[in-house]
């Protein structure tokens, strides 16, 4: 009896072992080519160089460098809007979304995400503008671009921080993505707006002095790497090489490269953004 | 003494037999053919990824029937500004005066010749170009403020339309026979008046399916005004895409919508065409 | 002393390579009755249509009630009028064409009111009742209220003489009238201009019934390949031509 039990121990540590050192899907070795799409309109994670026409990117430098660990693998590289992403991920024409995408728990029905960037939504306005803290913005007309989280985050915000105060509530303008809003803080349209804290060093970059960070991200968020639910092989494995890639300074040599080393995460989470 | 001609012989008469009725074996074998393939079509989209509790939950949404409302308002507005310019534009084309006739072309080759999302971007953004607008002295704004999404998806849609409209109303007006211009100058009228009352309204007979089939194509057209955040249909559509990742069944939602509105102005555009007709074919004697 | 109501010196048309009309001179003298014949292409309806300056001239000039039509003599030098002087001259004549060309969204009635109150400014009552009038003269009193396209041709082509006469002309010119009629109906347009006729108007008639021609006009013109070959008394003309081709186109329409 001891023996049997003895022998099923045996078995059961060498599957958990197995286990855990995780196993590429049989599809993808076989094809040597992950399958990846982004939605390239969003410096600096994943956007066309408009000098050269490459596709170019944090997220594109990242999933790179996953690929070689896994093996060599190559990537095919796809583009959709940003609105076509998750469903690229369901009908499996793409095997994981690395694009720049916030984990919410609504995206959580069905996937799950490994959150490898601190990310969180931040107000800005044009350098000449009098607003100095984001307390001025209460009663103001703020624009982001509609697809995102960033909507809510901002009428979050207002109740919690203006309409609690008694001063008027934020006014929400919607733009299609952030060059259109930022055109439209050019224009007079709107007076601040938000966008993810990892894409303002690029937007200031691009147009120097042009515009000024108001105060802190004003919510925590993450940005993650989506897998398919059930695609539970797939996920451990990119988790465990990204744990490697933290721990031998590949991850903040790449970050920092796109001026977000303040970005980083100590180790990968799962679903870890608060909602 | 009969009438009618003698007829010669070996000829018999067949008046009293009838046709028969063709069984038509290959038609029911093609019906029956497309019906299957509809039939697997409609299996494949039932049992696919689509959700489809989500299609009936937003079907009739409040954002969602704004949004259909918004899309009519507008398709009606700009067909109604399409019109007028596109008149303007034939009446210009056609006049003897050079300049007005290089004017007339210029904004037809233009307004077509450019994509309609491309002139809705530009109204929109306008203020990147003139920050303000008016008549200085008398009345000056920002552009921001004036140039709301809804002006903007008017102006952007009505002068695109009046480009192609003016199109037709130039065919239109050609084809009036060049005898009713002629009886028009000959009691007297100059070139512009007897347009208006003799030549135009003959032309409204020629012009009306044509007019009516762009007025079907404005209403979809509507959908592209979402970019300059104009809240038709689809721009609400995808607001709620945006917040629950439902992309196909709002869109299906949306399609519904679109789907049902045509089919409503088709049977009305062909009573249109009846009633405009009726006024040629006045044939009781 | 009486001056000619129309008169017509050395007007020359050419279409493209085609010469309509070549140096034409011609007086049409107050209350005439004046029947135009010829061959097609030989320039009849073309110096017609140029009397109420459908079509513009060349060269030369025609004067209608003393005044030169279309352009204005200054420094030399002729000077086009303005659209709106041509329209104003064209109101002293009235023109019924060989295609009617009635206005279909229109009810007879509504035809012959058109020009008097909205080119000349009349009240629609007064217009009215005398479209009434016009109508009972041409015999077409109870067609009113008619669409043209519910009028035979004989008809339509009566409410286009009225239309004519409503806008008060002192000159009326006949394209053809008769031309697209089927023959059943060619008599009763043929009474009316007889009727108008004898009332006293000057009538210009492009006209292949030559029946009409012997009958109603004061004098005949024949015409061949732009230029007035004979003129004269219908009698004469028709009876007995004195040129060769006036003869061959007679016996070739007769």
């Amino acid at each position: 009896m001891t023996r049997l039990s003895l022998l099923l121990g045996l078995a059961a540590l060498a599957a958990g072992t197995s286990a855990r050192a995780a196993e590429l899907p049989a599809e993808i070795k076989q094809a040597g080519a992950l399958k990846l799409t982004v939605n390239s309109t969003y410096a600096p994670m994943e956007y066309r160089d408009p000098a050269t026409s490459e596709l170019v990117g944090l997220d594109i430098d990242l999933a790179g460098e996953l690929a070689k660990r896994l093996g060599g693998l190559k990537i095919t590289w796809s583009e959709t809007p940003f609105a076509e992403l998750i469903p690229s991920l369901q009908t499996k024409r793409a095997d994981f979304i690395i694009s720049g995408i916030s984990d919410r728990a609504s995206r959580r029905e069905t996937a799950d995400f490994v959150d490898y960037l601190v990310t969180g939504p931040q107000f800005f306005v044009l350098a000449e503008s009098e607003a100095k803290a984001a307390i001025d913005l209460c009663g103001k007309k703020v624009g982001t671009t509609r697809s995102t989280s960033f909507p809510v985050e901002i009428e979050k915000w207002s109740k919690q921080n203006c309409e609690a105060a008694g001063k008027p509530a934020i006014q929400y303008v919607p733009g299609e993505n952030s060059i259109d809003v930022r055109n439209q803080l050019k224009q007079g349209r709107i007076d601040a707006a938000v966008q993810g804290s990892e894409t303002l060093p690029y937007a200031q970059a691009l147009e120097a002095g042009k515009y000024r960070i108001v105060g802190e991200p004003f919510a925590k968020g993450y940005q993650g790497i989506m897998f398919r639910k059930d695609d539970t092989a797939l996920r451990e494995v990119v988790m465990e090489k990204l744990t490697a890639m933290i721990a031998d300074g590949s991850y903040k040599a790449i970050l920092d490269k796109w001026g977000l080393g303040a970005n980083a995460v100590a180790t990968p989470l799962m679903n870890a953004a608060p909602q | 003494m009969k009438a009618a001609p003698t007829v010669a012989e070996g000829f018999p008469d067949l008046s009293g037999m009838r046709l028969a009725r063709e069984p038509h074996w290959f038609r029911w074998l093609g019906a029956a053919l497309i019906i299957l393939v509809l039939a697997a079509i409609a299996r494949a989209f039932a049992g696919g990824q689509i959700e489809w509790s989500y299609v009936g939950r937003f079907l009739t949404a409040k954002v969602i029937l704004e949004g259909i409302v918004n899309t009519m308002v507008m398709a009606v507005l700009a067909m109604a500004l399409g019109i007028v310019l596109g008149v303007v534009a034939a009446i210009m084309r056609l006049s003897p005066n050079p300049v007005l006739r290089s004017v007339a072309a210029g904004y037809t080759w233009l307004f077509r010749g450019t994509p309609l999302i491309l002139q809705l971007l530009l109204w929109f953004n306008l203020a990147l170009v003139f920050p303000t607008i008016g008549i200085p002295g008398l009345w000056t704004a920002r552009a921001v403020d004036v140039m709301t999404p809804f002006l903007a998806a008017l102006l952007g849609l009505g002068i695109n339309q009046g480009a192609y409209t003016s199109e037709v109303m130039r065919a239109g007006m050609l084809s009036v026979d060049i005898g009713q211009y002629e009886a028009a100058q000959a009691i007297g009228m100059g070139r512009l008046r007897a347009l208006w009352r003799i030549i135009l309204p003959q032309a409204m007979r020629v012009v009306i399916p044509p007019i009516g089939n762009e007025f079907i194509g404005l209403v979809k057209a509507t959908s592209l005004a979402s970019v300059i955040q104009y809240p038709e249909v689809l721009h609400n559509a995808e607001n709620i895409y945006y917040a629950n990742s439902r992309v196909i069944e709002l869109l299906i939602v949306a399609g519904f919508w679109y789907l049902l509105v045509v089919s409503i102005l088709t049977p009305l555009q062909m009573l249109l065409e009846r009633r405009f007709a009726r006024g040629t074919m006045r044939l009781a004697r | 002393m009486t001056k000619p109501l129309v008169a017509i010196r050395s007007v020359s048309k050419h279409f493209g390579e085609f010469q309509a009309l070549k140096r034409v001179s011609l007086d049409v003298w107050p209350g005439e009755v004046m029947c135009l014949i010829g061959a097609s292409g030989s320039g009849k309806t073309t110096l017609l249509r140029c009397v109420n300056q459908l079509t513009a001239i060349d060269s030369g000039g025609i004067w209608l009630d003393g005044e030169l039509l279309g352009v204005r003599e200054q420094g030399g030098r002729l000077h086009r009028l303005t659209e709106r002087e041509i329209g104003r001259q064209r109101l002293k004549t009235g023109m019924v064409f060989q295609r009617f060309n009635l206005f279909p969204h229109k009810t007879a009635l509504e035809n012959i009111t058109e020009g008097p109150v909205q080119v000349q400014g009349r009240k629609l009552d007064e217009v009215r009742t005398e479209a009434i009038e016009l109508l009972r003269r041409v015999g077409l009193a109870a067609k009113a209220e008619s669409y043209p396209a519910q009028l035979s041709g004989g008809q339509q082509q009566r409410v286009a003489i009225a239309r004519a006469l409503a806008m008060k002309p002192m000159l009326m010119l006949f394209d053809e009238p008769t031309s697209a009629l089927d023959p059943e109906l060619v008599g009763e347009v043929l009474a009316v201009m007889k009727e108008l006729a004898q009332s006293g108007m000057t009538m210009m008639v492009v006209t292949h019934e030559l029946g009409f021609a012997r009958e109603v006009a004061d004098r005949v013109v024949y015409m061949d390949q732009g230029a007035i070959v004979e003129s004269g008394q219908a009698s004469d003309v028709l009876g007995a031509p004195r040129e060769a081709r006036t003869k061959a186109f007679l016996s070739a329409v007769i």
